[in-house]
């Protein structure tokens, strides 16, 4: 693991809001799972509300790869950060076009789900490709 | 394109990690350069040619 001060301060910057979202992810989805499955009936906009508040620290998650993108000062890290991004979409868009297929000749019973999850997925994927001989 | 980095550092008996703080970029950065890897843009070029105290033409050439 890279030495926290030898890191350049736009790598620490993305570390900090990464841990902070996904520890807020971990408490809200716990918290808000044992709420909606406690037994009580909740009405549509409780549960609206719930999905909001769940989607919100994955979408802050988002938002910190993409300010990566913007305060990356070295060029060329943020050229090797843009490829890794763009193999991380294309390679989500394949996963999802084959999985819709599936779905449209009932092969499987639902279609894609759980995008921004594979998205992630495919980033930790596209970090050594885009960084192979870089 | 092609470069005389790898000479030009030498010269001076610097390391890529000596040349990347002074250009305040990664070790990386320096190494894709100088093997050819990554074109560096403009401002990065000139920032180059200054810490030399070379024209930019003086460091990249055609291929």
């Amino acid at each position: 693991m890279a030495n926290w001060n030898s890191m350049a301060p736009y790598m620490r910057r993305y570390s900090i809001r990464i841990l902070l979202f996904m520890t807020s992810y971990v408490v809200i989805l716990t918290a808000s799972l044992t709420f909606a499955r406690s037994g009580a009936a909740h009405g549509q906009a409780t549960r609206i509300g719930l999905a909001l508040i769940t989607a919100f620290p994955v979408i802050g998650v988002f938002w910190a790869i993409f300010r990566l993108l913007v305060e990356t000062d070295d060029e060329y890290q943020r050229f090797l950060f843009a490829k890794q991004t763009l193999f991380a979409t294309a390679f989500t868009l394949v996963i999802v076009t084959v999985w819709q297929f599936l779905q449209v000749y009932d092969v499987v019973a639902t279609g894609p789900q759980w995008m921004g999850v594979i998205w992630f997925a495919m980033l930790g994927l596209a970090g050594p490709i885009a960084r192979w001989k870089a | 394109m092609k470069n005389r980095l790898k000479v030009l550092r030498a010269e001076r008996d610097w390391s890529q990690q000596d040349l990347a703080d002074a250009l305040g970029v990664s070790r990386q950065s320096v190494n894709a350069i100088e093997t050819g890897k990554y074109d560096p843009s403009l401002p990065l070029a000139f920032r180059i040619a200054d810490l030399f105290d070379l024209t930019i033409e003086a460091i990249f050439v055609r291929d």
